[in-house]
């Protein structure tokens, strides 16, 4: 994993600010989302942060010393 | 043996622990009615009253900004002060008074408010959190908020007296950094409360007992945003506390700056209170020019807030990087972000950016009459009170309550998944508020459901922004019953050995860095006082000539039925006289124009 679990969730978390407002700053544009298509296109970034998170890095050995976020203090 | 808080100061421990436990009650309680309101207005789920909004209102409103973050913050700060200066309170008999003061005072105004809900007690305050005049509370709920501001005031008294104390023993030493942000924010504090004490005590407190026939009602609204806005300093600050202090030492470093940080705690010292007046932009009464002063005050209140961001974000990146972090932006997951400690006020910190967007929207004078008393107000206060006060407040609580009862934290996933629900439901929450108050929708309105109006919204339907408030309340009530029942497992659980060491974050650059004169709290206390009298002198007076100290002269009763209609032709045969003459001018204009 390239993050750790709480990372991920704290990321996935954030998609929520950014799709209410991405909703918004396309509508500028014209492109008018309803809410069914937001929760679609939320759900492709989510799964493409999933696909990301979950893929190997690349020497996978590193893993365990990048993921600190676990570690207690 | 652990050396948590409870150990070093076990009698003190017990007082921060019932200051908690109070607080989390009125959040309970202020929870329960945030989610009935909610449910209310959206027309979702009805079943209370609309008549009974306001005493709904009121509850949310005092139970959450007044005595949840109030009983919360004195509690953090009486620990700030007994571990910065490692000495006990000078008299616990003394500091339990002050608690019992506080406590007595918040039954004192929940009685009267709750009483409202029901007809079998003659008895009510829904005059909301802000008392505007003329709307009109029973006696207890004025008296019940005095005593409790009152027991603040004592509550300082204590602080001040141990660092006296302190000082005479260490007379060369600077004030610890905890210790130097109570004491600003204490004197901070004692100024404001001047304003809403001479508010109740002088007009309304009379007024309710039926004393006094009239008060000015711009006036005590003046008076009250004396207050008004400081008051949110009162709460942010104990929160700013804990990101320069607490949160280095969580994400695993130092603090930036220890003087930066005095400086930020000093300009809100001075600029907290002679801003108040930017809550009345609307105000009709109030003359431009000292509405403009108080806007430009507010916008100098920048300068601490971005010193803020600046060293809270430095001293977050400091701590990532002595956790193996690196890049321009790969730190950030170096963060501790499993500890719900530090992922709960990191969360709070981000949406508090957020906050500051939509507050330069309400503190410009042109463009908050766009959003003025519109929904807008109750998204951004959300982000401000309601999670960089509130959500800093329970996350740090997964620290204090181990900390003050000696007990493990119960759960610390649950704790996690309680921040980032808070943080998904303010978010959907005060999304939809903000925009919800851009096309006019107003706020303290139980129907804002009207027949033959719509309201124009840009995106989706006023349909949806409805259920987007209410998914966001019931995520955030969600969050609070994880919360609660962290807190209650934890109150439950056994005594624990291996607690982590009470204490704070040391400083990267120390006190020794910061020039002395930073510690002068006579100089900065004079100055405050001094812009004060400068913001609010002239105002005042001028509201005093215009509209009477205890409100204008109130004509003779009954009036009698001829000079109504006698009053109703005068008028008239002005007005038909002002539209011939100007209709004439205009003839003899346009006749000039054409010819
Ligand atoms: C469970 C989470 C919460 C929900 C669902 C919620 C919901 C609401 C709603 C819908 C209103 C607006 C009602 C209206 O204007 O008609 C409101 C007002 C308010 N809320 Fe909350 N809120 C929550 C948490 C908080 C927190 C944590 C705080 C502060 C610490 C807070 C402070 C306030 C204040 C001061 C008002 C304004 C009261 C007034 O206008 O007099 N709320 N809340
Ligand atoms: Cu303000």
């Amino acid at each position: 994993m390239r993050i750790s679990k709480a990372g991920l969730l704290v990321a996935l978390a954030f998609l929520a600010p950014i799709l209410v407002e991405l909703r918004t700053v396309l509508a500028w544009a014209d492109i008018h989302l309803s809410v069914l298509e937001t929760v679609f296109v939320g759900a492709i970034i989510a799964a493409g942060l999933l696909l990301w998170a979950f893929l190997p890095e690349d020497g996978d050995e590193t893993t365990s010393d990048r993921d600190v976020s676990n570690s207690e203090l | 043996m652990s050396n948590a808080y409870i150990d070093q100061f076990p009698a003190e421990a017990k007082v921060v622990k019932a200051l908690f436990y109070s607080s989390f009650v009125a959040l309970a309680l202020g929870g329960v009615f945030g989610i009935i309101q909610t449910l209310h207005r959206t027309d979702i789920y009805r079943f209370i009253d609309s008549a009974n909004y306001y005493s709904v209102l009121t509850a949310h409103g005092v139970f959450m900004v007044i005595t949840f973050t109030i009983f919360f913050l004195v509690g953090v700060f009486t620990w700030a002060v007994t571990t910065s200066l490692d000495r006990e309170v000078e008299d616990i008999r003394f500091t339990w008074a002050w608690v019992a003061l506080m406590s007595i005072g918040t039954v004192m105004a929940a009685v009267p408010i709750l009483a409202g809900l029901t007809d079998s007690i003659d008895m009510s305050a829904a005059v909301l959190f802000t008392f505007y005049a003329p709307l009109q509370g029973h006696p207890l709920f004025y008296l019940g908020l005095v005593l409790f501001v009152v027991g603040t005031w004592v509550a300082g008294a204590d602080w001040f007296r141990s660092w006296w104390a302190w000082k005479k023993e260490n007379p060369d030493a600077r004030i610890p950094l905890p210790t130097f942000m109570v004491l600003t924010t204490m004197i901070m504090w004692y100024i404001a409360t001047m304003g809403v004490a001479t508010s109740i005590l002088v007009f309304l407190l009379p007024w309710s007992l039926g004393w006094i026939e009239t008060v000015n009602p711009l006036l005590t609204r003046t008076l009250f945003w004396f207050f008004g806005h400081p008051v949110v300093y009162f709460w942010l600050m104990p929160a700013y506390m804990m990101w320069y202090v607490m949160l280095p030492k969580f994400s695993g470093g130092k603090l930036f700056s220890d003087p930066l940080a005095r400086v930020g705690f000093v300009l809100f010292l001075l600029l907290s209170t002679p801003v108040g007046i930017h809550h009345q932009y609307l105000d009709p009464g109030i003359s431009e020019g000292f509405k403009f002063i108080a806007m430009t005050n507010t916008m100098f209140l920048l300068l601490p807030s971005l010193l803020t961001a600046f060293t809270v974000v430095a001293s977050m990146e400091h701590g990532a990087r002595q956790r193996g972090g690196t890049g321009y932006f790969g730190w950030l997951k170096a963060l501790p972000w499993r500890d719900p400690v530090f992922a709960g006020m990191a969360l709070a910190g981000l949406l508090f950016a957020a906050a500051g967007f939509s507050g330069m929207v309400n503190a410009g004078m042109n463009i908050n009459y766009l959003v003025h008393n519109s929904l807008w107000v109750v998204g951004h206060f959300h982000l401000t009170v309601g999670t960089a006060v509130a959500l800093t407040f329970m996350a740090v609580s997964y620290w204090f309550i181990p900390q003050v009862t000696g007990k493990e934290l119960w759960n610390r996933s649950v704790a996690l998944v309680q921040v980032v629900l808070w943080f998904i439901g303010m978010t959907f929450m005060t999304n939809s508020m903000h925009r919800a108050g851009l096309i006019g929708m107003p706020r303290r309105t139980a129907e804002p459901q009207y027949e033959g109006f719509e309201f124009e919204t840009a995106v989706g339907s006023v349909g949806e922004l409805d259920a987007q408030i209410a998914l966001g309340g019931v995520l955030l009530t969600l969050s609070l019953v994880l919360f609660f029942a962290n807190i209650i497992g934890t109150a439950f659980g056994s005594r624990s050995d291996t607690l982590p060491d009470n204490g704070y974050a040391e400083a990267l650059s120390g006190s020794d860095d910061a020039p002395r004169v930073l510690d002068n709290l006579k100089l900065w206390t004079a100055i405050a006082i001094v812009l004060v009298i400068f913001a609010y002198s002239l105002p005042l007076l001028s509201i005093v000539d215009r509209g009477g100290l205890f409100g204008p002269d109130i004509p003779p009763l009954p009036v009698s039925l001829e000079s109504v209609t006698f009053l109703a032709f005068a008028v008239e045969h002005v007005a038909t006289v002002a539209l011939e003459s100007a209709g004439n001018f205009a003839q003899t204009a346009l006749s000039g124009v054409i010819n």
